[in-house]
């Protein structure tokens, strides 16, 4: 039931014609004031330069929040008002895919610009050979690679990161740059604790240009809200076989990788899902309190924002639960919005664009002066042209090895095909995503030349980036990331 | 000729990208303003002819004084010649997979005559093809290609192994099982040209017929037609051989197998010095092999030109392997000397177009498929090893993708002794003497001892650039103990662990110049070493329960 339905969404997400019915449903469903009416139109962004020195950037990922929940992205359910009325107002990138299936890779590529395979940070560890192990370290690994931060930095702006830890850590390099970056050790924190100390902050640095990154793990499989769940959108006739604790969550992921694949009743599919919604609800009513005391602070015309989540989550939609295993869409299709202030009426951008394009976007809005390293490392291309109704649509490629246990890149070609290639076992994946969304409908006997073809542009872009994948033997070892997941040697 | 290949790469090139980019959209969205020319893979057919065993140096185009190759040469003059081609590995099926998937031995897994048909699994130029619309059709007559035996079940497998797959046609035109006639011309091909001469096609012509025993599967009347006047094969004169080797009609392995440096060894004692007569009547007989395959090769051309295929078919003309007539140790494909790893290889491109060019610079067998591929606007696998030839071809670039040439001695020969010949021929004692009877039972029990049926012999390994071979013996200790040399001569053979052989100065190979060059054997070990290492650490693996087959020879 719920699979159907989520098909159904992506389905309508996946046609052209749907930016324009997306586009259409936020007009008419956009809370919060100053749409279309009170905006400017968005013909005269087409006109501007979209140069934006000193202003301000705030930069909000939603920890695991699938493209697919969200509202003005076709989910039915309306959970994220917030952010629709910020996508209504500003760009809404429908098509947004993101370079990895978990966060410590994903979310580097934000500050990096450049692959996972080329910041280096695809694993928690950079040596895993129990007792011996250690850290990745962004320093460590690539140290001739500037972040983001670094370069706002140098140009004058203040920097502050204020994290649920995890997978963003200070002890992967994510703090590079940041004149303060909080996490909370050893947790899966939530915004609850990000926010006041982002405000805080914000409230001391108000009077300087400054970049802000605000993220947390409240939509996350290991997050539980504070005080419980109220299981809002539960059906009432559930039998409670879960309760949506983190241990559950936690079981079914590791059930799902060591069977191959999980067997659950439509129910608890439906279940689980009605809870990930009720987490991105009260995310979205706190990201809510959060431009509440920021308009106070009076900002919002000085800031730009940007909106995105570093992966998606699976519910089950390939048979498993959780993320970075895959590269299905349901982890690397995510949202992606870009509010810039005094635009007030914005549009949805069908172009499919990739998480490489954050880095070099924040630049070029921000017209900063652009250190030469900076300039030859970033892979994306800034996606102001697309602000301006230029096409941006492009191949985007991704990659996830999965703690050891799965080595995957894929491409998605920008007239919607999609290969997926597993180093392991040679394992080809094919499919037409305009026709089959829910990639249920592997086509590479049917389709073999495009198979062939794509196979060929995805090792000859990874190639071309310095990492040879026909190079080494890819062997697999379910190696843990988090501590939550180490059993039995790991523990030693 | 430049323009127009420039025009065929941009097409080439602008049909992929087209592809790419509106792959799955209806076909009217893709059609440009004006249409292209087509790119041609779409029309173009592709005809490899593999020969077995052939020396370029045999051939009037590299070289060769005597007439034995009008038709190779004629084709040679409106082709592109390459003077320095390079094969994989010395054995057959090993570096005839080298050609057909673009990858070193230990990476396609072809490495014996043993392996089953899963076993290779890399892409292979066929299967490529077909996803390009091509009907493969192969026309082998080689043993080395088809039938298999299982060693286990005593079943012959006729066809479905590594060489048969991706064809949609195998056209086995081996006779029978007599000595004279396992081998010959495989002219049912050019019925099949004539027959399917509309369609678009990739036709596999792979012929053994140069093979020892030289000249056996030649026609009586062409056999002897370059053998000195009046001469006796030696082993004829020889009294105390048996009648089963003295009976030979041809120069076959029972007898130059025991040929080492020039000597006859029967009983663990040379008996008789080869005259240089002696080596002139095996290479005779091995030249009435060429001559009467060359006519085959004139036969083609003229059909493809009668059919008016030349235009549209590009012709790949190649060498497995080469072989050894006498230079040095012997004969046959012992070792990875000059004799074995130089390949002829002969491209007529469509038109003949690029004809009459000769590439000096040195490649690599597995080189052969990203230039068909590169040529016909289809992109070459990942997997692929070797580089496309297309650039040197036009032109465009002076230095070759292969600088270096890799060369792995796998298996070693005694790895296949030691499964098919002895176990099935030399087994039966028959062609060994009375006295050597019992060390050849030792012998056998030594080499299964020390060759794991699911392993890889230790690595014999070889670099060569067109100055310089430097050849590595990884296992020097064991390469001496189980040597057919040390087996037949009675003594324990004793090779170098390093030779180094100056190619300009020294075709044949006859002095080791290692200590002489000191400079030259530390870079070109480190680099053979590299490459050795970047094969050993991604070879392909075999499991207990793999079915293993071996080719039995009549």
């Amino acid at each position: 039931m719920n699979r159907k339905h989520n098909t159904t969404v992506l389905t309508i997400m996946r046609s052209a014609l749907a930016a324009l019915a997306v586009a259409g449903l936020i007009a008419c469903t956009t809370g919060q004031g100053g749409h279309a009416s009170a905006g400017k139109p968005a013909a005269d962004v087409a006109k501007k330069e979209l140069k934006y020195r000193d202003y301000n950037v705030v930069l909000v990922s939603f920890d695991a929040l699938q493209a697919a929940h969200v509202h003005s992205l076709g989910y039915p359910r309306d959970i994220t008002p917030t952010i629709d009325a910020m996508a209504g107002q500003g760009f809404n990138f429908t098509n947004a895919i993101s370079v990895a299936s978990w966060t410590v890779p994903a979310s580097m590529t934000w500050f990096t610009g450049v692959y996972p395979s080329e910041h280096r940070l695809t694993n928690k560890f950079a040596v895993y050979e129990p007792p011996l192990t250690k850290l990745s370290n962004l320093k460590e690994l690539s140290p001739n690679i500037m972040t983001l931060a670094e370069v706002l930095k140098q140009n004058g702006y203040a920097t502050g990161g204020f994290t649920g830890n995890a997978g963003v850590n200070g002890f992967f390099g994510y703090g590079q740059g940041f004149d303060v970056y909080s996490f909370e050790k050893g947790k899966f924190g939530s915004m609850d604790q990000s926010v006041p100390k982002a405000l805080e902050w914000l409230a001391a640095n108000k009077d300087k240009k400054f970049f802000l990154f605000l993220h947390g793990y409240d939509i996350h499989g290991q997050n539980v809200p504070a005080g419980g769940f109220d299981y809002r959108f539960v059906d009432k006739g559930y039998d409670k076989r879960y309760s949506g604790s983190r241990e559950e969550q936690e079981a079914l992921r590791e059930e799902g990788l060591e069977k191959g694949e999980l067997k659950l009743r439509d129910e608890d599919v439906k279940f689980w899902r009605a809870i990930y919604d009720e987490k991105i609800s009260r995310t979205d009513a706190r990201f809510k309190e959060f431009l509440q005391e920021f308009d106070k602070l009076g900002l919002t015309g000085k800031t730009i924002f940007v909106l995105t989540s570093d992966h998606g989550t699976e519910f089950y939609e390939h048979r498993h639960f959780d993320h970075g295993f895959s590269l299905y869409d349901e982890l690397i299709h995510v949202p992606l919005v870009i509010k810039l202030p005094g635009v007030t009426a914005g549009k949805a951008i069908a172009d499919q664009v990739s998480s490489l394009d954050v880095m070099p976007t924040i630049l070029d809005l921000l017209d900063v002066r652009m250190p030469e390293a900076a300039k030859n490392q970033l892979r994306g291309a800034s996606l102001a042209p697309a602000l301006k109704g230029e096409t941006v649509a492009k191949d985007v490629y991704s990659e996830t090895d999965y703690r050891l246990y799965t080595y995957k890149r894929s491409v998605i070609t920008k007239d919607g095909w999609k290969f997926i290639y597993t180093l392991e076992n040679k394992q080809r994946e094919l499919y037409n995503l305009k026709n089959d969304p829910a990639e249920t409908a592997n086509l590479v006997e049917k389709e073999p030349r495009l198979a062939y073809e794509l196979e060929q542009k995805l090792f000859g872009h990874f190639k071309s980036i310095g990492h040879d994948l026909t190079a080494r033997q890819w062997v697999t070892g379910l190696n843990p990331v988090y501590d939550s997941q180490a059993k039995g040697a790991s523990k030693k | 000729m430049r323009t127009r290949a420039g025009r065929h790469r941009l097409n080439a090139l602008t049909a992929f990208l087209l592809m790419c980019c509106t792959a799955g959209m209806p076909a009217q969205a893709a059609q440009p303003a004006s249409a292209p020319s087509p790119a041609l893979h779409e029309y173009a057919n592709v005809i490899l002819v593999s020969l077995q065993c052939l020396r370029p140096d045999h051939l009037g185009t590299y070289g060769y004084q005597r007439d034995v190759s009008r038709n190779i040469d004629a084709l040679a003059r409106r082709s592109v010649v390459f003077e320095n081609a390079i094969a994989q590995a010395s054995l057959t099926p090993v570096a005839q997979m080298s050609i057909l998937t673009s990858q070193y031995a230990r990476i396609h897994g072809m490495v014996s005559f043993e392996v089953a048909k899963d076993q290779v699994t890399p892409r292979s130029l066929p299967e490529i093809l077909k996803f390009y619309g091509y009907t493969n059709t192969a026309v082998i007559s080689s043993p080395e290609f088809f039938v298999r035996f299982n060693s286990a079940t005593g079943t012959t497998i006729n066809t479905g192994d590594v060489y048969s797959r991706s064809f949609d046609e195998v056209v086995n035109t081996r006779r029978g099982l007599g000595p004279r006639n396992i081998r010959k011309i495989p002219d049912e091909s050019l019925e099949w040209i004539r027959a399917n001469k509309d369609g678009k096609f990739f036709l596999w012509i792979a012929s053994g017929l140069l093979h020892m025993p030289y000249g056996a599967a030649v026609p009586e009347q062409h056999r002897a037609r370059f053998d000195p006047p009046g001469y006796t094969p030696f082993w004829k004169r020889l009294p105390q051989l048996p009648r089963e080797v003295a009976s030979n009609p041809d120069p076959a392995y029972n007898v130059l197998s025991r040929v080492y440096r020039n000597e006859f060894f029967w009983e663990f004692a040379p008996v008789y010095r080869l005259q240089p007569e002696d080596i002139a009547y095996v290479n005779a007989r091995y030249d009435a092999g060429v001559f009467y395959t060359d006519r085959f090769i004139g036969e083609l051309v003229k059909l493809l030109d009668e059919l008016g295929l030349t235009e549209k078919t590009l012709v790949v003309l190649h060498s497995s392997h080469g072989d050894d007539l006498g230079e040095r140790d012997g004969f046959f494909h012992y070792d990875v000397t000059e004799g074995v790893v130089r390949d002829a290889l002969i491209v007529q491109f469509p038109g003949r177009e690029f004809g009459g060019r000769r590439v000096p610079q040195q490649v690599q067998s597995i080189d052969i498929m990203p230039t068909v591929l590169d040529y016909l606007g289809i992109p070459s696998p990942h997997e692929a090893q070797g580089g496309s030839l297309m650039p040197l071809v036009r032109g465009e670039r002076t230095s070759a993708p292969s600088e270096y040439a890799y060369i792995d001695r796998i298996p070693w020969w005694e790895y296949t002794l030691s499964k098919w010949y002895l176990e099935f021929q030399g087994g039966r004692g028959a062609h060994f003497a009375v006295s050597e009877r019992p060390a050849l039972k030792e012998y056998q029990a030594m080499l299964r001892r020390n060759f794991d049926p699911l392993g890889y012999p230790p690595g014999d390994i070889a670099i060569r650039t067109n100055e310089w071979k430097l050849i590595v013996r990884k296992d020097l200790e064991m390469l001496n103990r189980v040597s057919w040399w040390s087996f037949i001569t009675g003594k324990r053979h004793d090779v170098a662990e390093i030779e180094l052989y100056d190619l300009k100065n020294d075709p044949t190979e006859q002095v080791n110049v290692a200590a002489k060059h000191p400079e030259v054997v530390a870079k070109l070990k480190e680099k053979v070493l590299a490459w050795d290492r970047s094969v050993e650490k991604r070879k392909a693996r075999y499991e207990k329960n793999d079915t293993r087959f071996i080719i039995p020879y009549p």
